[in-house]
Formats: structure tokens, C-alpha cells, sequence
């Protein structure tokens, strides 16, 4: 059978269950896109404001769903204008195949209207990329590309295809995905036993590679047999329930006092699909210091990257956790449980220190919002102060809810991704906690989720300050404000009610509780939260710092 | 730091030197030599690059170099090796 590119294209993204697309049209996809118009009852295309909103929906849409998130741009600016939302998914470890058109193959290279050298420009920030130039290596290329995509460290694929390209035909095999391969990690589990029964005080260390592998369960057996208190990284939030009680919650430069203090006093760590970033290490000397570290990790490169470990295991982390919990004993250390009580205790006090009871502060707002919101929703981010608050307040119970932009840590990713995440549970109620800086890199994307009836609530922490450069210029460059201030003058509210959003100004917790308990559905609701400028994000263990160096405050 | 040299065999297609040198560029380090010739498989190349490292770089090149797909086999030298 002879399908043209564009055909191809549509069969591929749907032998691969792909019901939801994101994107933005232009010259160069209008062929892909005429095929999209005759397939809308089987994919659905969420048209956005801007290419990047589109990258960062489909994002948040594979983060949510644990499937591969699709992103359609044209040409030139569009495919631009897609580079940090791929960059996001890199960095972060997300599934995405982003699909960008492109001049005909005989215009390539000659600086044509509207063309870039996409797969150049992202070469650094994918796992693979394709130039299709020639129609008869499409079908295996986008097969390739979701095989990539989603295989070992899931990450994004960019295909570009030239406007001839969706044109031409071919035949189309209509061949299905490439299968997953699923090697049984050798490893040599007596030694790694070995080494746990030997340790006094394990603390396990669990990063985005145990949601990505849905090894939640296997990590909270695991830390049950051991008694091993766990701290999580950023992207590992969400992977064990923070009403469990050895959940020490988020580590590193701004985690918790328990999580840092234990990573400080433990003679083990078991890492398990995490890269230690610098965000999460400090300073990485002291890190290492007089503990032996097992790292877990499906790519193979991060391992003894930023920290060394002693014990090296590339693998799958759910299949590391089911082959090696069988083999280790049950372990009980009671000097070292009574030593982590004390220290989630101190983390409580301290915590008191930060928010009075019934301020309107970024903590007693963030429990707010956790508090009227079920289990399952979805709860987005954007970057900065509001991204830390949330990470260490928002109590988050299941993995795959949590979105949030932590390598990349990009300014703008929140409302996209929402979007994104609103789509993955069926339009159902999603949050985004956001700060006025944030908000307004691509607010923009507030009139998708007005068109599509999305119920997001979405909470400005607004301090009228860049909050995380405000703080460090306040403790390490002397109160020297430069260009943190913002003092704008936008009415939140009115604007988004000129999107055609509902828009509320909140100044203290009852009526933020009243906003909250009477949402409309199908429509979104931005709530402008005027907080002091003052608020810091603490504890803090200052960039490049050890545990010795940390701001408690309070 | 020491040379070391990284023997690669890659798809024979564009844009596949640019990759693996771009990982070479990353981490700023230079690259003192480079060899590349087509094989008696027309679809796969042969490369030899030279550059100089600790053990830390030379074993981070040769993972991040194996993780990219359009190569299919990654071999660090030894000096010995290379004199033969």
C-alpha cells in the first residue's frame, strides 16, 4: 500500500497509541497537518500559544501517563521555539518524540525562508535526532524514534521532515513498535547483601529513575526490610507516599534537615535511579566522605559521574530492587532509628519556625492547596522559590504526580505542562503553584486552557520579586538587588479574566479555603497570593557547600 | 593526564562525526588527532581519536561515546596497543 509522509506519520503515531498530540501549524507541516484534520476522531491535537507551551504539555502529558509525549512544530521559529521544552525532557529523563518540519530536501542548506539546522541546533539535548531525506526511510525512523524515546533512560527524539517528504509516497509496511528489550541486570547480589548487613545506618537514596521504572513499590519494601530511612530527589518526589515514615522527603540544596542530616550520618547509601546532582550533593568531597555508596542506575554513564561509588550497578532499578530484596536480611539498628526520630523531630520545630499558624505564607498556603485536593491529582510547578515550597510541603502520596522542571529548571515550563498533565487525567482538576516571575514567561498558554475547558487552579506565590536570585543576592552578595525587584503592576486577576479564565485576589487562608472549595469546572482559576518579599526558601546548604554549611534559619 | 586514544566503529552517514565530537567539545577537551576511513562494510566507519585525560575522562568519554546510536563499538586503546 502506498502512503504518503504525512499518512505514515499519522499510522505511525497511532500503531504507538498516541491519542493526544501537542503542537502549533506553520508552512512547513501544513501537509502533516491536512492528515491530522482527516484523523481528529482518532488523535486528538491540542493546539497551544506558543511551541514551547506545546514541548512542555507534552512533557508534563509523559510524565503523568508514563507514555511517550508528542510535540508537532513547523519549521524555523517553531522548531526554535521547542528547544528548551526538549531540553527540559532531557535533562529530566522524559519520553518525547518531537516531530518538526522542515524546507524541501532540495532547499535545505541554502538558508531558506523559515529553515534552521534543528537537528544541529539540538543535538546536545537528545537522545537521537533524524533528518528523514529520503521517504522511504520514514516508517523505520519513526519506529526508531519511539523505540529510543522510551528505552532505557527514556529521553526526547526529534524527527524532522522535510515538507517534500510528507508529501512523497511510498510503501508503507505498517510494521509494529520495536518491543522493548528487558535484559535481566547481572549483578553480583551476595557481595551487595553483604554490605547492607554489615551497615549500621543505611539510608536509601531514590531519584526519578524509580518512578520511570515503577519501582515505587520495590523501593518501599526494600526501605520496610531494611529500616532504612529514604531521602528522595527532586524528580524522585512523589515515589514514596510522604506519610510513610522513614520518608525523609526531598535532599539536598534545599531538603529537609532530617533527609541532609542522615545522607551527612549514614555509613551506607543506597542510591537508586538518581545522577547526584550538584543540587542534590553539594559539595561532593564531603559528600563521599566515610560511607560506602551503591549506585543503581539504568545509564551506564552516570554512574561514577558526579560521585564515585563503590559499588556500580547499571541496571533497570525495579528489576535491581527484585532480584536483590529476596537476598538481604531484614535488618533492625535502633541507635540509628532513635537518631533519625530526633532528627525528623528537630525538622519540625524548625518548620514551626518558618510559617506563623494562620499566616498567609508560602507554607500554610501550599498545605492549603495539598490539603483540599485528592491523592491523585496532578500538581504542577514552575521555577524557583514557589518550586522549592512545594517540594518541601506539598505532601504528595503517588508517584506520577508531581510536575516539575529539575535539571533544567526552567522558568515558563509550569502552566505547559499542566496542561499537559489536565490532558493525561481527562480534563480532570489539576494544580499549578507558580510565582509572578514564572507566570509571566508564558502566561500566554492561559487561553489553551480557557479553549480546551481545563479545570486548572493555578496559585501565583506572588512576592513581586525573582524570589531564588532575591535570596541568594540577600545572603551572598550583600542586599544587593540587582534587577530581582519586579514591583509590576499586573492585575492577575483582571487578566485572567480577560483570557477568559476566572481570576481572584487572595490575601489571607479563609478566603483562599472559600476560592478552593467552590471552583467552577471547566474552566480555569488563577488566584493571585500576595506574600512578602522577605520569605526565604530554607534549610539551605549553600551551592557548593556541605551539610556543616546549611542555613537553618527560622 | 595522558593520551588516550578511543577506537570507534559508526554508521557511515553524515552528521555522525559531529555527534561524537560535540561530546568531546562538552567536556572542552581537545581532541590531538582524528582518523577516520570507511571499512570493508560500506555502512560502517572506523575512527581513531587521540586525546588527553585522567582516568575519569577517558572512562566518561568512552560511556557517553557509547550512548550515542549511531555507534557500534567503543574500544579504549591502550598504549600498548596503539604501538602495535
Amino acid at each position: 500500500m502506498k502512503l504518503s509522509g504525512a499518512e505514515i506519520v499519522i499510522r505511525q503515531l497511532e500503531a504507538h497509541g498516541v491519542t493526544t498530540v501537542f503542537g502549533y501549524p506553520g508552512g512547513a507541516v501544513l501537509t502533516l497537518y491536512d492528515e491530522l484534520y482527516k484523523a481528529s476522531d482518532r488523535i486528538h491535537h491540542v493546539l497551544t500559544a506558543h511551541e514551547q507551551g506545546a514541548a512542555h504539555a507534552a512533557d508534563g502529558y509523559a510524565r503523568v501517563t508514563g507514555k511517550t509525549g508528542v510535540v508537532i512544530a513547523t519549521s524555523g521559529p517553531g522548531a526554535t521555539n521547542l528547544v528548551t521544552g526538549i531540553a527540559n525532557a532531557y535533562l529530566d529523563s522524559v519520553p518525547m518524540v518531537a516531530i518538526t518540519g522542515n524546507v524541501a530536501v532540495p532547499m535545505l542548506g541554502r538558508d531558506s525562508f523559515q529553515e534552521v539546522n534543528i537537528a544541529g541546533i539540538t543535538n546536545s539535548i537528545v537522545k537521537h535526532n533524524y533528518v528523514v531525506r529520503d521517504i522511504e526511510e520514514l516508517e523505520e525512523t519513526l519506529r526508531e524514534a519511539f523505540y529510543i524515546a522510551s528505552s532505557g533512560r527514556c529521553g526526547p527524539v526529534l524527527v524532522d521532515i522535510p515538507k517534500n517528504i510528507q508529501s512523497e509516497k511510498c510503501e508503507y509496511a505498517g510494521k509494529s513498535p520495536i518491543p522493548a528489550t528487558n535484559t535481566p541486570c547481572v549483578f553480583d547480589i551476595a557481595e551487595i547483601a553483604d554490605i547492607i548487613a554489615r551497615s549500621e545506618r543505611p539510608l536509601i537514596y531514590a531519584g526519578g529513575g524509580v518512578i520511570a521504572s515503577g519501582a515505587q513499590d520495590k523501593l518501599l519494601e526494600l526501605s520496610e526490610k531494611l529500616a532504612a530511612p529514604v531521602g528522595l530527589s527532586l524528580m524522585g518526589l512523589g515515589a514514596l507516599s510522604s506519610d510513610y515514615p522513614l520518608n525523609l522527603g526531598l535532599k539536598g540544596m534545599h531538603g529537609g534537615y532530617a533527609s541532609n542530616m542522615a545522607a551527612a550520618e549514614c555509613d551506607l547509601l543506597i542510591a537508586a535511579g538518581t545522577r547526584f546532582s550538584d543540587r542534590a550533593t553539594g559539595d561532593v568531597g564531603e559528600y563521599e566522605k566515610s560511607k560506602t555508596i551503591i549506585h543503581i542506575d539504568i545509564d551506564n554513564a552516570e554512574i561514577s559521574k558526579n560521585v564515585s561509588s563503590n559499588i556500580e550497578i547499571c541496571g533497570d532499578v525495579k528489576d535491581v530492587l527484585t532480584q536483590l530484596i529476596p537476598k538481604v536480611q531484614a535488618k533492625s539498628h535502633e541507635k540509628w532509628t532513635t537518631r533519625i526520630t530526633e532528627l525528623v523531630k528537630e525538622q519540625k520545630k524548625q518548620e514551626q519556625g518558618y510559617a506563623v499558624p494562620e499566616a498567609f505564607s508560602p507554607k500554610n498556603i501550599i498545605e492549603a492547596v495539598c490539603n483540599n485536593f485528592d491523592e491523585d491529582t496532578v500538581v504542577a510547578t514552575d521555577v524557583g522559590q514557589h518550586q522549592m515550597w512545594t517540594a518541601q510541603y506539598y505532601k504528595l502520596r503517588k508517584p506520577r504526580t508531581l510536575l516539575t522542571s529539575g535539571g533544567l529548571g526552567a522558568m515558563g515550563y509550569g502552566l505547559g505542562a499542566a496542561i499537559g498533565g489536565c490532558f493525561a487525567r481527562n480534563k480532570g482538576r489539576t494544580v499549578l503553584i507558580t510565582g509572578d516571575g514564572s507566570f509571566g514567561m508564558n502566561l500566554n498558554e492561559l487561553a489553551t486552557a480557557v479553549t480546551n475547558k481545563l479545570p486548572i487552579v493555578i496559585i501565583i506565590l506572588n512576592n513581586q520579586t525573582l524570589g531564588l536570585p532575591y535570596q541568594w543576592q540577600s545572603m551572598f552578595y550583600e542586599q544587593r538587588y540587582s534587577q530581582s525587584i519586579m514591583n509590576r503592576k499586573t492585575d492577575f486577576a483582571a487578566l485572567a479574566q480577560a483570557f477568559g479564565a476566572r481570576g481572584h485576589r487572595i490575601e489571607n487562608l479563609k478566603s483562599l479555603k472559600e476560592v478552593l472549595e467552590n471552583l467552577s469546572d471547566g474552566i480555569p482559576t488563577v488566584i493571585d497570593c500576595p506574600i512578602g518579599g522577605d520569605e526565604l526558601v530554607l534549610p539551605m546548604i549553600p551551592p557548593g557547600g556541605s551539610i556543616k554549611d546549611m542555613v537553618v534559619g527560622g | 593526564m595522558e593520551k588516550f586514544t578511543v577506537e570507534l566503529l559508526v554508521e557511515n552517514k553524515y552528521g555522525v562525526l559531529n555527534r561524537i565530537t560535540a561530546l568531546y567539545a562538552k567536556r572542552g577537551y581537545n581532541i590531538d588527532s582524528l582518523y577516520v576511513h570507511a571499512t570493508e562494510d560500506a555502512s560502517l566507519s572506523r575512527m581513531l581519536i587521540t586525546s588527553t585525560g585522567d582516568d575519569y575522562i577517558r572512562i566518561q568519554m568512552v560511556k557517553q561515546i557509547s550512548k550515542l546510536y549511531d555507534v557500534r563499538q567503543v574500544i579504549l586503546m591502550t598504549e600498548v596497543k596503539i604501538k602495535i
